[in-house]
C-alpha cells in the first residue's frame, strides 16, 4: 500500500472516466450493429441449388483445410490465447487473429454480429475490474474526492483490457472454424477426433429444431399477448410463466417423439449417414505445425519479451 | 380414376400387400385406439382413410409401417409379420408422410434431408445424392437444395418432406393429413404429385374432395374400428353413412347464398373495384390503414402500401396464396407489430402507447389453437383474459357459461385442454376470444384440421356472432357463408378489396392470384351428382336409335319399346327444394350397356351400334 500512488481528482471526473468509454462503446455497437444486420440480411437472389461454400468466398485455403487438423488447431490456439499475460501480446493475438480472417474470407458481419455479442460481458469487465482489483505495490490509483474506498486501479483496466482482447481474439478465431464447413462435417470431424457421435447428432438436431422452437415460443408468446398478458412482478406472472414453460416443454417432448419416428421410419438406427468422407493429406498437416509454431511464438513473446 | 359404382374388390390374402388380423392397439396411458382391426390392402390400391378426430387413423398408419406394434392380433407385410427383422428389411419400403413437415425435416440442407433416407437403403453418397436431386426436381425444389429446411415457406416445407420420401421409391406411401394448411395451388401441386405415385398409397384426409380425386378406396373408421370398407364413390355418394360417422361434408356443395349474407344486389361491374386510397373522414371505420408498410428486421417488405377500412359490423376475408402477407397484417392489427403508415382503430390512431391496448378490442383465434391454449384447464383458459381485463370472479363464472354454451362445450370446465379434440379445442379458443367480448374477431384458417362435423359445428357458431368479423382462409365454402366482402392479397399487397360474391364468380382471380379452385370445383360438382342418383327399376318405354340394315338398305331411325331394367338416375333439385320427397322426374337419361345384344323386333346385322345413351320416359 505504501509503493501505491495516488492521483486526486474531482469527483466529476469519475464520471468522465465512465460515461465517455461508455457513450462511445454504445455509439460503436449501435453503428457496427447496423453495420451487420445491413450485411447480414438475406439475399433474395442467392442461388441456393449450389453448396454454399462452393462459390468464390469458399475457396480457401481453410476451406480446403482437413476439418480434423482445422478442430485440433484453432481450438489448441484458442487456448494459447487464453494463457496470456499481458496486454500486448493479447493485442497482437488479435491481429493474428485478424489475418486469418481475411486469409479464410469469412464474412465480416457475422464476426462482427459474434463480437457484438461478447460486447456486454466485454464491458462489464472493463467497468468493475479497476475498482475491484486488489491493491499492489506500484499500482496507480486515481481517487476521486478523497473516497480512498472507490480508488480507479489502472492496472485493474489494463488486466480488463487484456481479457477483452483475448475474448476477441478468440471470438475471431471461431468465425474460420464454424463457417468454413457446413456444420454436419465439422461435427462429424469432432466425432472422429473421439468426441461422443451423440454429442453431436444432438447438437445437430438442437441447431435444426432451436428455429422451429422459437417459433412455437413466439407464437404462443402471441397468444397470451393478444389475451393481455403483460409480464408483471406478481404471482400471476409467475403462474402464466410456469404454465407458459410447461406447455412449451410438452410440445417439444411431443415433437422430439414425432422427429425420432420421422427418422426410424427413414431408417435411422442410432447412426447419421457420413456427411463427408475425409482424408489427411500432407499439406493438411504442414499448415497445422505452422499455425501451431504461431501459436507458440506467441506465449514466448509474452513470457520472455514481459 | 372414378370407375362406375361397383362393390370393392378387396383382395385375397394371398394377394395383399398388408394384412391386418385382429389387430388391437392399446396406448400405455390406457386408451384404446384401435379394435379387431381386420384389413386387406392390396398392391397399387388407393386407399382413403377417414373418420373423426380421435378415431384411430394414425395409429392405424403407424401400424402399417412398423412404428407402432399391435397390442394383439398381427399385421403382416408381404406375408410376414411386420417386426423384428422384416420390418426392418422392408420399413424403407414404406414412406410415411408427416402431418406437421418440420417433424420430418431434421437434416441441415434440403439435399441432406432427401438424401437421408437413400443412404440408410445403402446407396453411395453420390448416389445418394444423385437420387435426391431427381427427387428435389419432381417436387420442383432442386434449386433449392442447400437452404436449411426453417427457412422455407410451409407448402415447400411439405413438398421437401415428400422428396425424401420419392427418393427411397417406396412401394407405399402412407399420408397423413397431406395438405392440411396449404394454399389451393400448393395442394393441386401435391395431389398432381400423388396421382404420379404408381405404388399403393394409404392418405388420411378430412378433405374428401381431395380425397375423391386421388383415391378409389375408402375405409371408415370409428372409435379404432372399421365401420365401412367400400369404394370412395360409395363413400361420397351415401350422405347418411357420412353423417353417422360425423363425415357429412355435404353442406360444403349446396350451393346457396351466404346464410350469414346480406349481399347487395349491385349488378357485377358496379361491385368490382380496385382498392382505392380510404378517407377517414368518410365515416366511423372500426380499422382504417393508410399506406401502411411492414418491413421484417431482416429487411423483407412484407406488407407494401395497405389501404383498409373496415366499418363496425362488416364480416371481411382475406384470401391470397401463402406468403402473401395475411399473417403479418393480422399481426399488424393485433397490435403484435408496428408498421409505418396511418393505422386508426375506432377512430384512434394507434401510437405506439394505444398499440398495447389493441387486445382489449381484438380477439384472434390462430390457425393452430394450440398456440393460444397454455393452462391447465378450461376454466382457466377461458377466465384468463377475463382476469386481464379485470373482471370479478363472479362475472368471470357468468362469461365462462355463457361461451361454453355459445360454443357447444358446456360441462368441460374442468377438463385439461391439452386432451380436448381438435375441434374442441377450437371452439375452446373461440371462447376464450369470445370472452372478451372483442369489437374485431380474427380468425385464421379456422378449418385447418377440424373433421366435416367439426367444421358444420363451427360454421353454425360462426354464423350467429354478431360481432365484425375478419376471416383469413383458403376455404372458399368458409368465405362465401361468413363473409360480405373479400380481400385479395398477393405478395404484401391487397390487389382486389370486393364482395364476395363476385369474387367468386371471378375466374381471373384465381389465376392472378395462383389460387387454383378448379379441380374442387369439379370434384363438388360430381360428389353432387352422385348423392342425388338414385338407382330404380321399374317398367318404361324405351326411345333409341341406331344404324341397322334391313336387306340391302342401311340407315337409322328411332325404334321404341317397352321393358325394365336397374338404371341409375341422377337429378338436380330446384333451388328451394332440398327434400328427397318429390316424384320421380318424366324423363331422364341412362346409360343402357349391352341393349344391342337384346331381344329386338329387328335383326341387328349392321357392326356398328350406337346404342350407348338412350331416352327413356
Amino acid at each position: 500500500m505504501a509503493n501505491m500512488i495516488n492521483i486526486q481528482m474531482p469527483l466529476w471526473q469519475l464520471l468522465l472516466l465512465l460515461l465517455i468509454p461508455l457513450a462511445a462503446i454504445t455509439i460503436m455497437v449501435v453503428w457496427l450493429r447496423r453495420i451487420a444486420y445491413k450485411h447480414s440480411a438475406p439475399e433474395e437472389k442467392r442461388d441456393w441449388s449450389v453448396p454454399p461454400l462452393a462459390d468464390g468466398s469458399g475457396a480457401s485455403l481453410l476451406h480446403c483445410w482437413d476439418v480434423r487438423c482445422k478442430i485440433v488447431t484453432i481450438l489448441v490456439c484458442s487456448f494459447a490465447i487464453a494463457s496470456l499475460n499481458h496486454l500486448e501480446p493479447a493485442l497482437v493475438a488479435i491481429g493474428v487473429s485478424l489475418i486469418i480472417l481475411v486469409i479464410a474470407r469469412v464474412s465480416f458481419a457475422k464476426v462482427l454480429l459474434r463480437l457484438l455479442a461478447i460486447t456486454g460481458f466485454v464491458c462489464m469487465f472493463l467497468v468493475v475490474m479497476p475498482f475491484s482489483v486488489p491493491t499492489h505495490n506500484g499500482d496507480t490509483v486515481l481517487v476521486f474526492n478523497g473516497m480512498d474506498w472507490l480508488g480507479f486501479n489502472l492496472r485493474g483496466l489494463r488486466l480488463a483490457a487484456t481479457i477483452a482482447a483475448k475474448a476477441i481474439a478468440i471470438a475471431v478465431l471461431m468465425e474460420p472454424l464454424l463457417s468454413t464447413a457446413p456444420l454436419p462435417v465439422t461435427l462429424h470431424g469432432l466425432s472422429r477426433l473421439g468426441a461422443p457421435e451423440m454429442v453431436g447428432q444432438m447438437v445437430l438436431l438442437s441447431y435444426r429444431y432451436l428455429h422451429v422452437f422459437r417459433h412455437e415460443a413466439q407464437r404462443m408468446s402471441s397468444g397470451m399477448q393478444v389475451r393481455g398478458f403483460r409480464k408483471r412482478t406478481d404471482l400471476e406472472t409467475l403462474r402464466a410463466v410456469g404454465n407458459f414453460i410447461g406447455m412449451l416443454f410438452v410440445r417439444s417432448f411431443e415433437r422430439t417423439e414425432r422427429v425420432f419416428d420421422a427418422m426410424r421410419a427413414r431408417g435411422y438406427r442410432g447412426r447419421f449417414p457420413e456427411p463427408a468422407e475425409l482424408r489427411l493429406r500432407t499439406r493438411d498437416l504442414l499448415l497445422a505445425v505452422v499455425w501451431l509454431t504461431a501459436g507458440a511464438a506467441l506465449i514466448a513473446y509474452d513470457r520472455i519479451a514481459w | 380414376m372414378h370407375e362406375p359404382l361397383r362393390p370393392i374388390q378387396k383382395p385375397t390374402l394371398d394377394a395383399s400387400l398388408f394384412s391386418m388380423r385382429r389387430v388391437f392397439y392399446r396406448y400405455p396411458d390406457d386408451i384404446q385406439a384401435l379394435s379387431c382391426i381386420d384389413l386387406d390392402i392390396a398392391g397399387g390400391d388407393r386407399i382413403a382413410l377417414v373418420g373423426q378426430n380421435g378415431s384411430g387413423k394414425t395409429t392405424l398408419i403407424k401400424q402399417l409401417c412398423g412404428l407402432l406394434l399391435p397390442t394383439a392380433g398381427e399385421v403382416l407385410y408381404k406375408g410376414e409379420q411386420l417386426k423384428g427383422e422384416h420390418l426392418d428389411r422392408n420399413r424403407l419400403e414404406i414412406g410415411l408422410l408427416f402431418q406437421d413437415p418440420d417433424d420430418q425435416l431434421f437434416s441441415h440442407t434440403l439435399l441432406d434431408d432427401t438424401a437421408f433416407g437413400p443412404r440408410h437403403q445403402g446407396f453411395s453418397r453420390q448416389d445418394a445424392e444423385q437420387t435426391a436431386r431427381k427427387s428435389l426436381q419432381r417436387v420442383n425444389l432442386l434449386d433449392m437444395a442447400y437452404k436449411a429446411p426453417h427457412n422455407l415457406s410451409f407448402g415447400q416445407k411439405k413438398r421437401a418432406a415428400l422428396a425424401g420420401l420419392l427418393a427411397m421409391q417406396p412401394n407405399v406411401l402412407l399420408l397423413d393429413e397431406p395438405t392440411s394448411n396449404l394454399d389451393p395451388h400448393q395442394e393441386e401441386v401435391f395431389l398432381n404429385l400423388l396421382r404420379d405415385f404408381s405404388g399403393t398409397l394409404i392418405c388420411i384426409s378430412h378433405d374428401l374432395i381431395f380425397l375423391y380425386e386421388l383415391c378409389d378406396r375408402a375405409v371408415v373408421l370409428d372409435r379404432g374400428r372399421i365401420q365401412h370398407d367400400y369404394t370412395l364413390r360409395e363413400l361420397v355418394s351415401q350422405r347418411q353413412s357420412l353423417r353417422e360417422h360425423g363425415l357429412d361434408f355435404s353442406f360444403r356443395l349446396v350451393h346457396t347464398a351466404s346464410s350469414c349474407d346480406l349481399a347487395q344486389s349491385k349488378p357485377l361491374d358496379e361491385l368490382h373495384r380496385t382498392p382505392t386510397l380510404p378517407d377517414v373522414s368518410e365515416g366511423k371505420s372500426l380499422v382504417f390503414l393508410r399506406d401502411y408498410h411492414y418491413r421484417y428486421p431482416d429487411g423483407t417488405l412484407a406488407l407494401h402500401g395497405i389501404n383498409l377500412s373496415i366499418q363496425d359490423g362488416e364480416r371481411i376475408s382475406i384470401v391470397g396464396e401463402n406468403g402473401a402477407g395475411k399473417t403479418t397484417l393480422l399481426s399488424c392489427l393485433l397490435g403484435l407489430r408496428q408498421g409505418l403508415g396511418e393505422f386508426h382503430f375506432a377512430g384512434r390512431l394507434m401510437t405506439r402507447r394505444w398499440r398495447k391496448t389493441l387486445w382489449r378490442r381484438v380477439g384472434m383465434v390462430f390457425q393452430d389453437c394450440a398456440d393460444q391454449l397454455f393452462c391447465p384447464s378450461v376454466r382457466e383458459e377461458i377466465t384468463f383474459g377475463l382476469h386481464q381485463l379485470g373482471y370479478s370472479r363472479d362475472e368471470s363464472r357468468k362469461r365462462l357459461t355463457q361461451v361454453l354454451s355459445m360454443v357447444c362445450l358446456e360441462g368441460f370446465e374442468e377438463r385439461v385442454p391439452l386432451h380436448l379434440s381438435g375441434g374442441e379445442r377450437k371452439r375452446l379458443a373461440l371462447a376464450c376470444v369470445l370472452a372478451m367480448e372483442p369489437k374485431l374477431l380474427i380468425l385464421d384458417e379456422p378449418t385447418a384440421g377440424l373433421d366435416p362435423q367439426g367444421e358444420e359445428l363451427l360454421l353454425d357458431i360462426l354464423c350467429n356472432l354478431d360481432v365484425t368479423l375478419l376471416l383469413v382462409s383458403h376455404d372458399m365454402f368458409f368465405v362465401n357463408k361468413l363473409t360480405r366482402r373479400t380481400l385479395v392479397m398477393h405478395r404484401g399487397r391487397i390487389l382486389e378489396d370486393m364482395p364476395t360474391h363476385a369474387f367468386l364468380q371471378d375466374e381471373r382471380l384465381g389465376n392472378l392470384n395462383e389460387l387454383s379452385y378448379t379441380y374442387r370445383r369439379r370434384s363438388r360438382s360430381a360428389i353432387l351428382t352422385m348423392q342425388h342418383e338414385h338407382e330404380h327399376s321399374h317398367l318404361h318405354q324405351h326411345l333409341h336409335t341406331h344404324q341397322h340394315r334391313h336387306g340391302e338398305v342401311e340407315h337409322d331411325h328411332f325404334h321404341e319399346h317397352v321393358h325394365e331394367h336397374i338404371h341409375r338416375f341422377a337429378h338436380i333439385h330446384p333451388e328451394d327444394e332440398k327434400n328427397h320427397d318429390h316424384m320421380p322426374r318424366r324423363y331422364h337419361d341412362h346409360d343402357h350397356p349391352g341393349h344391342e345384344v337384346e331381344d329386338h323386333d329387328h335383326d341387328h346385322d349392321h357392326p356398328e351400334h350406337e346404342n350407348d345413351t338412350d331416352d327413356h320416359h
